[in-house]
């Protein structure tokens, strides 16, 4: 079948569904004989489509990435708006169902993550709006007797000489014809939406209480599950005296599984009061002989003792250290930490006549379709995955295991089951990011020239949990022994051949040497881990900025001015260091207050930030961050903004109180008493400043972190003299 | 059987007297606009109006609330009649994952309606027993001290809708 026949296919088959509209699908995985969710469910209606507009002019956007607060429906939303000429406010943005159609561009899975979604979307949801702009032209030029130059589009309205048509009106006609595949994009200087500010989309939504996340989701005949886990990560359950939970009011079932033991009850609040009753004996691992002490310790020796696996060598690193005026060395170490986003994990499974819905808001619908297909033993087109807005996410929900476990108690319970993690579940059972030893080594000349840069990092992956994690959710068919292997084989790979990437990124790229190296030893204690806002970024900022604070102080150079002068190779980077180092020249802080500077790129986003700190006694007090901004074209300069604003709050939440400690192998944090978040009263004055571009977007969710610790550090040494080499930043 | 007032509704429920008044609202009653967070107090998703007065309801047993007046987000404004405070928030795009708003909101209506021109220093106060994990503090901020600035008043707005 060729693509005109299968877009016509697909237009002519969704339209009869929905008894009259246009879809737009326009064949984004080519040919594929893949299955239309359409023809899959008997549940209503899933299009194969990112567009439909109906004959009443609704024009309904199905987004193909998760909203967790980084503003993607509007973000998107103005792609494919600004070529269909629509306002994102004026249409109806839905959450897409799971289609190979909605996979991210970049990454092949239908995921979000990574800062990803308008780099990944840019040209392509431009393109299906400019394809279905001039679509409904044609068939206006058709159903209206004109010429196409006779006719132009505006707010979802074809205008012939003055007179304002609805594209619903065209729909019909539309339907009947082919679609272009290139119509032409916009240039730059027709942006209507892109680059200007409006409020998100769904502003009024979070403002009202009215934005359903996956919590919010209530279908008849639910219970509620609440589930028992070990205090140790990865121990099976012994034995349990199920009875005393059994007899509690409400209580319907209690049920082993996998990850312990779970009760189901007519409603929440007895469920927990009844899980609570349970005294749960949990089978002993290696992990629970482990200390944060003692993971401290075993990276010491690993950084003293073991050579590692190379993961970059550049030039030649000891003939740099040989030339050099001057050799400075230091280590620096940065905990594990969870992501605590405010709403808890939670996920509805419902299995009824050999079919199942899961209702879940994931960094990844496709995977929560698999996981209940592969633990309900359901195929996957018969699993129906729903997903809604994520109560912040930060890398935390592209982990599942609580879909799994809502499955698991669903099948066992047959029951619909909603199932919800309390605050400590979160704390204590989650996936973190990892602590990590680093070391950097770098030659300097006097002239301010870096000779040579050695970084050693040590500590675990991310990467084999994360397959380990993934691996059943996208393929639900493989059988456990074979994602067995292959995730074993992936620790061995990262363990002892090559380093896992996202363990190292940001040690060594930003700064100028012809001579750079980077080596790895992996430490393992079994601690679950996973991505975190800015993932190896989030902790390698603070080492490769501390050093280069370091080499500047040794040679009398300003330490803005010996980045300036040794990014010459990063010419974005060097640009938003000058930005900035002429916005730290106007500023004048008040007495007792210190100015500290940090730049850092990642996720293709460029961004230097001014931290403008006092110490009093040993209390670190961050009064204002200015941040200056290179992420190609802002395509909302709003949302830019906001994230940058988080960006700051979050990576100064981890600056100066994130620490989560291990004894005996259990988290022994468990609520925000003891793992504060920052608070209003500490909350910084954000200034942003948003390099003007006209390149395709990068990221925008995660750049703002990393350079926050390292610049508040920065402050520090100069208020007090102490270099702080340790996350969180304590003044001794 | 405990009974109180709902968003100017009379209810009864017949759940355990110790079920914290945020899950009698969520489940039994079915309003899910006030959110679970912490489960003790300390992060404020679940604040309602009890009386007027912004109260954490995560910890608070039905049975404290017997007779008395609650207010949830939803008895607050609705998305076709936003209170003031719930347009600033548009306004200013306050939100970003949106699930600590509610409670937000329900803490700022408080505030505005005990004091109706805070300074700077009395919204943090205010607002501190609310944790926004998206860092969107500086909006917040912005937008309370924005609908203080409009003059308005805040226990009639309320007062109506509910």
């Amino acid at each position: 079948m060729n693509a005109k026949n299968m877009s016509r296919r697909k237009f002519l088959q969704t339209t009869s569904v929905v008894g009259g509209g246009l879809i737009v699908g326009f064949s984004m995985t080519g040919c594929s004989t893949a299955k239309l969710p359409i023809e899959q469910s008997d549940y209503g209606f899933v299009p194969n489509a990112f567009l439909q507009i109906t004959p009443d002019n609704i024009v309904r956007f199905y987004c193909p990435r998760d909203e967790m607060g980084q503003g993607v429906t509007t973000g998107l939303g103005t792609l494919i708006g600004e070529e269909l000429d629509v306002h994102p406010k004026d249409m109806d943005i839905s959450f897409a169902g799971v289609h190979s159609d909605y996979k991210n561009p970049e990454f092949g899975v239908q995921g979000t993550g990574g800062s990803s979604s308008l780099r990944a979307h840019y040209i392509q949801l431009r393109q299906v709006g400019a394809n279905t702009r001039a679509l409904l032209v044609d068939a206006a030029t058709k159903d209206l007797g004109v010429s196409a130059a006779e006719v132009s589009t505006e707010d979802g309205h074809i205008v012939v000489a003055g007179k304002r048509y609805p594209y619903g009106q065209f729909v019909g006609t539309a339907a009947t014809l082919t679609a272009p595949e290139q119509a032409p994009l916009k240039p730059n200087a027709d942006f209507r939406y892109i680059g200007t500010k409006f409020p998100r989309v769904d502003a009024i939504a979070k403002s009202t209480g009215t934005a359903e996340f996956g919590i919010d989701i209530d279908i008849p005949g639910m219970h509620h599950a609440v589930v028992r886990r070990s205090p140790v990560a990865g121990a099976k359950l012994k034995s349990v005296d199920k009875s005393v939970a059994q007899n509690m009011p409400g209580v319907t079932d209690v049920i082993e599984i996998s990850s312990g033991v779970a009760v189901v009850a007519e409603k929440y609040w007895q469920a927990h009061m009844a899980a609570a009753k349970l005294a749960p004996i949990w089978e002993d691992v290696a992990l629970a002989k482990v200390d944060t002490e003692t993971v401290r310790q075993d990276y010491a020796d690993a950084m003293k003792n073991e050579d590692g696996v190379s993961d970059t060598d550049e030039g030649d690193v000891e003939a740099g250290f040989e030339s050099a005026d001057h050799i400075v060395e230091s280590e620096y170490w940065a905990p594990y930490l969870a992501h605590a986003p405010l709403e808890t994990m939670n996920a509805v499974v419902r299995i009824e006549n050999g079919k199942a819905d899961v209702w879940s808001g994931t960094q990844g619908i496709v995977a929560a379709q698999g996981l209940v297909s592969r633990f309900s033993g359901i195929p996957v087109e018969n699993v129906r995955a729903h997903n809604t807005y994520l109560g912040g996410a930060f890398g935390r929900r592209g982990t599942l295991t609580h879909i799994i476990e809502a499955t698991e108690a669903a099948v066992a319970s047959k029951k619909p089951i909603h199932l919800l993690w309390s605050r400590e579940d979160d704390i204590r059972n989650g996936v973190y990011r990892p602590a990590s030893l680093m070391k950097i080594k770098a030659g300097v000349n006097d002239d301010g020239s870096i000779t040579a840069w050695h970084a050693k990092r040590v500590g675990g992956n991310i990467t084999p949990k994360t397959l380990e994690n993934m691996m059943p959710a996208l393929f639900p068919g493989l059988g456990d022994g074979t994602i067995d292997f292959m995730v074993g084989l992936s620790r061995d790979v990262f363990a002892g051949w090559v380093v896992d990437h996202t363990s190292v990124e940001g040690l060594y790229e930003d700064y100028d040497t012809a001579n750079k190296s980077v080596d790895h030893v992996t430490v393992e204690h079994d601690v679950p881990l996973t991505f975190w806002r800015s993932v190896g970024h989030s902790y390698t900022s603070l080492a490769k900025e501390g050093m280069v604070d370091e080499l500047a102080e040794k040679v009398g150079m300003d330490p803005v001015e010996f980045r300036v002068r040794n990014t010459q190779n990063n010419p974005r980077l060097n640009n938003v260091i000058k930005v900035a180092q002429q916005r730290m020249q106007q500023m004048q802080p008040a007495e007792g207050r210190y100015l500290g500077f940090a730049a850092h790129n990642s996720f293709s986003t460029d961004v230097a930030e001014i931290a403008e700190v006092s110490v009093e006694g040993n209390k670190i007090k961050v009064h204002k961050v200015t941040c200056v901004v290179d992420c190609g074209i802002a395509v909302n300069p709003d949302v830019v903004h906001a994230q940058m604003e988080g960006a700051v709050m979050y990576g100064l939440t981890a600056a100066l109180y994130g620490d989560l400690n291990l004894e005996q192998g259990a988290i022994k944090q468990s609520n925000f008493h003891d793992y504060p978040i920052l608070r209003m009263d500490e909350a910084p004055e954000v200034e942003v400043i948003i390099i003007d571009s006209g390149t395709e977007p990068t990221g925008v969710g995660e750049p703002g972190l990393p350079p926050v610790a390292p610049a508040v550090a920065s402050a520090v040494f100069k208020a007090t003299g102490q270099r702080l080499r340790s996350l969180p930043l304590v003044v001794a | 059987m405990i009974e109180f007032t709902l968003n100017g509704k009379t209810v009864r429920t017949d759940d355990d007297p110790s079920t914290p008044l945020l899950w009698v609202v969520r489940d039994t009653f079915k309003l899910k606009g006030s959110k679970f967070g912490c489960g003790a107090g300390l992060c404020g998703a679940c604040t309602m109006h009890i009386d007027g007065e912004a109260s954490r309801t995560c910890v608070l047993p039905v049975s404290a609330v017997s007779g008395r007046n609650i207010t949830t987000i939803e008895g607050l404004g609705t998305p076709d009649d936003m209170h003031p405070l719930q347009e600033a928030w548009v306004e200013l795009s306050v939100p970003q994952c949106g699930y600590c708003q509610s409670g937000q909101i329900m803490s700022a209506a408080s505030l505005l309606k005990n004091n109706p021109n805070p300074s700077s220093a009395d919204v943090d106060a205010a607002m501190s027993g609310n944790i926004c994990r998206c860092g969107c503090y500086v909006r917040i901020k912005e937008a309370v001290l924005s609908v203080a600035e409009q003059g308005l008043s805040y226990n009639a707005a309320e007062e109506i809708k509910a």
